[in-house]
């Protein structure tokens, strides 16, 4: 044990035991100092303050105003000695997990020992004066220094509880897949996932990372959840499930890539590129990966997904309308042909058969009138979206409108023998018994009729036999309470009580092809929508809820500008029936 | 009339009128016609050695002429058949390709159709 303290005229590097002479060592090198730069463990800041033999250095460090730059790793633990210390270090920063404690100033070089667990004095200590070490030393603690961030900055992270920022670029296959399941558990509001093929979905399926976000999803309902992936047949099962189990989260086809992506909470991202892209588990597919917290990096490659993402939901809108299309011109033709069909069937016939004319002409007439139909329906369809409908609007009253449509058809049902009664009952609030709107009055005959005709040919089906269907058609004056406005408006309201809407159907109910029934072109509510929501109203249908069966249609329009007046000021009336039917 | 040709069809439109007028016109060329516009109905009066050929429009509700005729098949594994819609041929490219072929399906004719060309489709298929 060397345990003289040698004369420093000479250059020497020694080591020193004991704490005496560690303490006294230390002394002398404060003595001499005007600046010291020096480093230590999270654990340092504690022996200075904490351990009794100490306290002298730290007086004589205030005493003899050195200029003091030191390097620690601040942890809550010991954030608390690290601003005491600002009250005279010249300067101090924080460089996350060093581990060495040494101090140099001008001439000389001093070290403990790492890895002192316990708040003990240091029991030896390393000198040295050479002056290739010290200057060795010094650019050691110049690029610790310059990798550092301030204190106070730290220190105020660590007191609003502010993730320190890393970007961090992990090697190691073990720590990538931990931290990639670390992070997909760490969801709270949004999980952005990019799997760079359809086999990486399977191998995330495999660690478990499908089934957490299908459940994360079921339980948290406002947590978003959005994957682009390549697919086929390899994850096709995979996005079933997923599409089954939770609808929350959305899927979109993207292509292959070279790597993954996954953005987290708008707070941490993970990039992993792929090295075998084939492979069947996630370590074997990995590279290298990257991530980050950093609120730059964490954006920028946020906005890439949304780029993709966007520019595949475009990609999809494109497929769906063009099957729309295709669609469309299937139903079209379909329904144009099938009629032309019988046409042309029966003039033909009609030559060699003179005995059933009237039968064959009837059935020509019939098939006439549909193709007037359909080819009005396309009509309208395309001035509806080439946004070329016009409407001749004018004031007119709805009561009396329904009341002669509704006569019209209980004479046709009344021809027909149909099974079916249909009723229909307008109670006015005051005595004016005129539900006055602005509109087009053959558009609205257009839209009650259509709607009619759906309610009987769904209606009169059932119980030809025993019971009667029934459709109730009522008209009411509310005041509108969609946006915040306070508008008067009517109700029209037709319940049946046939066979209902398909729950299939009923979300897209009024888009066009949506039909239920064979002889159907599924353009009817289409077109009434469009027709009743240009006229500023709106257009609704549900199951009967009262009922066992039956559907309920419902639309409003706005009422004309004179009733709106008489309906914000409204007399004192007597209740009457007014409707006619 | 023509009656030569005793040939027994049993057809199956969904659309009555059409199914109608097929029958009087195939009648009137000499062939004996079961016409039906249900499918279902059609297939459990279906036996055996009843019929020569179908004619099956394809596009039905409840169940589509492919089906109908797949099942009839499995009763009449001679029976000859003959497709007819209304819709846009290239609509059922894909069944045109992969299930006609399995199926042993050769003809498909497109409404509308003169009765004399309908006529000659079905005798050519016959023969």
């Amino acid at each position: 044990m060397n345990t003289t303290a040698n004369p420093r005229s000479t250059e020497r590097t020694e080591v020193l035991y004991g704490q005496k002479y560690v303490i006294n060592t230390v002394l002398q090198f404060l003595s001499q100092a005007e600046k010291i730069d020096s480093c230590g463990d999270h654990k340092a800041l504690s022996l200075i303050f904490e351990v009794e033999e100490y306290k002298e250095l730290l007086s004589n460090l205030k005493a003899k105003g050195i200029k003091l730059r030191y390097i620690t790793d601040i942890t809550k633990d010991n954030i608390h000695y690290c601003k005491e210390l600002l009250k005279f270090a010249k300067e101090i920063r924080h460089l996350g997990g060093i581990r060495t404690n040494f101090s140099i100033s001008e001439i000389e070089y001093l070290s403990s020992m790492t890895g002192n667990q316990t708040l003990e004095p240091v029991p030896h200590i390393i000198y040295s004066n050479v002056r290739a070490m010290v200057e060795e030393q010094k650019y050691v603690f110049e690029s610790f220094w310059n990798k550092a961030i301030l204190a106070e900055q730290r220190i105020r992270e660590i007191e609003e509880g502010i993730e320190p920022e890393v970007f961090e670029i992990i090697a190691e296959r073990k720590k990538i897949a931990q931290t990639f399941l670390d992070l997909i558990r760490s969801t709270k509001k949004e999980a952005l996932v990019l799997f760079p093929n359809d086999k990486a979905m399977v191998r995330a399926d495999r660690l478990g990372i499908i089934d957490y976000l299908v459940e994360l999803s079921q339980k948290e309902k406002d947590v978003s959840i959005k994957i682009i992936c390549q697919l086929s047949k390899e994850n096709v099962g995979i996005v079933n499930k997923v599409s089954e189990q939770a609808p929350g989260i959305r899927i979109l086809n993207g292509n292959e890539s070279l790597y993954g992506m996954y953005i987290i909470d708008d707070e941490k991202l993970l990039r992993v590129e792929s090295r075998d892209a084939s492979a069947e588990t996630f370590m074997e597919a990995i590279g290298f990966a990257v991530y980050s917290n950093r609120k730059n990096t964490v954006q920028s490659f946020k906005s890439v997904f949304e780029l993709l993402w966007n520019e595949r939901t475009l990609n999809e809108e494109l497929k769906r309308a063009d099957k729309m299309q295709k669609e469309f011109i299937n139903i079209a033709s379909h329904e144009l042909r099938t009629p032309t069909q019988a046409i042309l069937s029966f003039s033909e016939l009609l030559q060699t058969h003179p005995e059933r004319k009237d039968e064959m002409l009837q059935a020509m007439s019939r098939n006439a009138i549909r193709l007037q139909k359909l080819t009005d329906d396309i009509l309208d369809v395309t001035r509806i979206e080439s946004k070329t409908l016009m409407l001749k609007i004018e004031p007119l009253d709805l009561n009396d409108l329904i009341s002669n449509i509704v006569e019209d058809y209980r004479n046709q049902i009344e021809k027909n023998n149909d099974n079916v009664e249909l009723l229909y009952y307008y109670r006015p609030r005051n005595n004016d018994s005129k539900i006055i709107v602005e509109a087009d009055r053959v558009r609205l005959i257009q839209v009650i009729s259509n709607l009619l005709n759906n309610a009987l040919k769904f209606t009169k089906k059932q119980d030809k036999e025993s019971k009667k269907g029934s459709i109730y058609v009522t008209a009411e004056k509310k005041k509108n309470r969609e946006n915040g406005s306070k508008n008067q408006e009517v109700v029209v309201s037709m319940k049946d009580t046939g066979t209902g809407i398909d729950p299939e159907i009923v979300p897209r109910l009024f888009t066009k092809f949506a039909t239920a029934s064979e002889t159907g072109t599924g353009l009817g509510l289409f077109i009434c929508k469009s027709i009743v929501e240009a006229h500023g109203g709106r257009i609704w249908a549900e199951n009967n809820p009262e009922s066992k069966g039956g559907a309920v249609f419902e639309l409003s329009l706005p009422l004309g500008e004179q009733q709106q007046q008489q309906q914000q000021s409204p007399s004192s009336s007597n209740l009457t029936s007014g409707g006619r039917a | 009339m023509n009656n030569k040709c005793e040939s027994r069809i049993l057809l199956v439109d969904d659309e009555p009128d059409i199914a109608l007028a097929f029958k009087i016109g195939l009648e009137d060329n000499g062939f004996r016609v079961d016409a039906f516009d249900n499918p279902l109905k059609a297939l459990s009066n279906f036996k055996a050695d009843l019929y020569d050929l179908l004619l099956l429009d394809i596009k039905m509700p409840k169940m589509s002429g492919i089906e109908a005729y797949h099942q009839m098949k499995e009763i009449d594994k001679k029976v000859k058949v003959c497709f007819i819609t209304a819709s846009e041929i290239h609509y059922y490219e894909d069944i045109r390709k992969k299930i006609f072929p399995i199926l042993g399906i050769k003809r498909l004719i497109r409404k509308p159709i003169r009765i004399d060309d309908l006529v000659r489709v079905l005798r050519d298929e016959l023969q």
